[in-house]
């Protein structure tokens, strides 16, 4: 969290400078069934970042040594298109897209009932399209979705959500400055009906209180997303297409 | 992953052909419906979604500041590139690039790079010490078929809708890029014995060969590809670039449209 306090986060009037109260997140909207080629998919805006998700399968799992005689296996992708960001990212794996990737499967392995599909594999792939902060809690969602469309059986959905601090304030779900210019991020992985917790990560600097208050914030936008990403599915199948 | 092709479905190609007829019910030089949206990604200097059937690709334009190339100190560079991610298909895997999303953005690099649209005296900066580069990223998200068309279409409207960020850069103000004409390209696949426009996910795997055609604003070729394996004649070429004059036209008044909002 470099370049803390270069950078004045918080106006005045105690509001940010998009305007957003310090518990109040970006507008977010959810649309499942968006790629005609997947067996499941999902687009997700939330702020200016626009992920979508793919999900293939339950398909036979290969390489064979990949394979678990007890359960699926859910393979993530997650990537950035080259013009997602303000400099152009060269196409391909890096260290950062390859750990989101495994966090998020081992997140999403955690939901979904995997135990139904011994010996296979479902694959998620995610694509960021736009990347305004946040882009692994977008994606995340969007996998959720797309998982749920696909008709996979799971325990619960998984909501991302983010919350961080600025200028020794917490504030719910980071936008580009905030998250360039902050002092932490607190991205996790919510079950929304059972409140249990399946993607964690954090960095910077946060007292326990801070952290408490951060989580409350997660889980307070994590509800609120839950209800758009219902919304989505019921939209999607009173379309009844494919 | 090898896909399998379908005896019955050649076969039922092969009949349908015989009648006339197509498996989604088109005619031989029928389009399907394509939707184009532009200036439609932050971060982006310039992007563009096609939704052209099943097939939905995005463009993306990215500007970056380079030295230019000793033997021509006063020219900017093109780049377009094609990924054919995991996502856009059962078929594709990850890894390095595929020979096919390499001969995608060949392909629609060719067609825009011919054409002479973008002049690279225009992305000089400083001669000999600073140009830009422009880069066309071609993002695949669903392969329902003649991909080649969206890719080229994505981007042509992301290009001419984009905005060179100088200012990010510090060399001058914003402006628009100047891109002068719209090459569009037009392809088609051997299905059933016989060629058809656009050809539909099912026609492209159980058919041959397949054109693609990319014609500049004055109806001149800027460039040519036979992909897959089979061969054609002359006058099926004259045939089908026929037809191809009249897509393109089609397609280029939609650019247009577009530019315009």
């Amino acid at each position: 969290m470099g370049g803390y306090g270069d950078v004045k986060l918080l106006r005045d009037d105690g509001k940010r400078l998009d305007g957003r109260t310090v518990d109040e997140m970006r507008p977010v909207s959810i649309e499942a069934g968006v790629l005609p080629a997947a067996d499941g998919s999902a687009m997700v805006t939330h702020g200016l970042n626009v992920a979508v998700a793919a999900v293939y399968g339950p398909m036979e799992a290969h390489p064979r040594k990949i394979q678990r005689q007890d359960r699926a296996v859910i393979d993530v992708r997650y990537n950035m298109a080259p013009f997602s960001t303000g400099d152009r990212i060269r196409p391909g794996f890096n260290r950062r897209s390859r750990e989101i990737s495994k966090v998020t499967a081992e997140a999403l392995e955690s939901v979904v009932l995997v135990e139904r599909y011994p010996r296979s594999k479902i694959r998620v792939e995610i694509e960021i399209l736009a990347a305004e902060a946040g882009t692994r809690c977008v994606g995340i969602t969007a996998a959720a979705v797309a998982l749920a469309d696909a008709g996979i059986p799971m325990r619960d959905m998984i909501v991302g959500v983010a919350s961080g601090k600025i200028e020794d304030t917490v504030v719910l779900d980071l936008d580009k400055a905030e998250d360039n210019h902050g002092q932490a991020d607190l991205p996790v992985g919510i079950l929304p009906n059972t409140g249990e917790i399946a993607f964690l990560q954090m960095d910077g600097d946060l007292s326990i209180e801070e952290f408490n208050l951060a989580m409350e914030y997660n889980f307070k936008a994590a509800s609120e997303i839950h209800v758009l990403m219902v919304d989505a599915l019921k939209r999607r199948y009173e379309r009844g297409d494919n | 992953m090898v896909e399998l092709v379908p005896t019955l479905l050649r076969q039922e190609l092969e009949r349908l052909a015989a009648e006339d007829q197509r498996i989604d019910g088109r005619g031989q030089w029928d389009s399907r419906n394509v939707s184009l949206e532009v200036d439609c990604l932050y971060n982006a200097e310039g992007s563009a979604k096609v939704v052209w059937g099943d097939t939905i690709i995005y463009a993306g334009v990215k500007f970056e500041i380079r030295t230019p190339w000793p033997d021509r100190p006063t020219q900017g560079s093109l780049m377009c590139g094609a990924e054919l991610r995991p996502v856009a298909h059962r078929k594709y895997e990850p890894g390095p690039p595929s020979p096919q999303s390499i001969e995608l953005g060949r392909v629609v690099d060719r067609g825009i790079r011919e054409s002479g649209c973008i002049d690279m005296e225009k992305l000089c900066i400083v001669p000999g010490e600073k140009v830009w580069g422009v880069m066309i990223d071609i993002h695949v998200l669903s392969d329902g078929g003649n991909i080649f068309d969206a890719a080229g279409l994505a981007a042509i409207a992301a290009l001419r809708t984009a905005v060179v960020p100088a200012e990010r850069f510090d060399v001058g103000e914003d402006h628009r890029l100047l891109v002068n004409g719209s090459p569009i390209m037009a392809s088609f696949t051997r299905a059933g014995g016989r060629f058809v426009y656009d050809p539909s996910e099912e026609e492209e795997l159980g058919g041959d060969e397949r054109i693609h055609i990319t014609l500049g604003d004055e109806g001149h070729l800027h460039s040519l590809q036979k992909g897959l394996r089979g061969v054609f004649t002359p006058s099926e070429f004259a045939e089908i670039l026929a037809v191809a004059e009249q897509k393109c036209t089609e397609l280029r008044e939609m650019v247009a449209e577009k530019e315009g909002n």
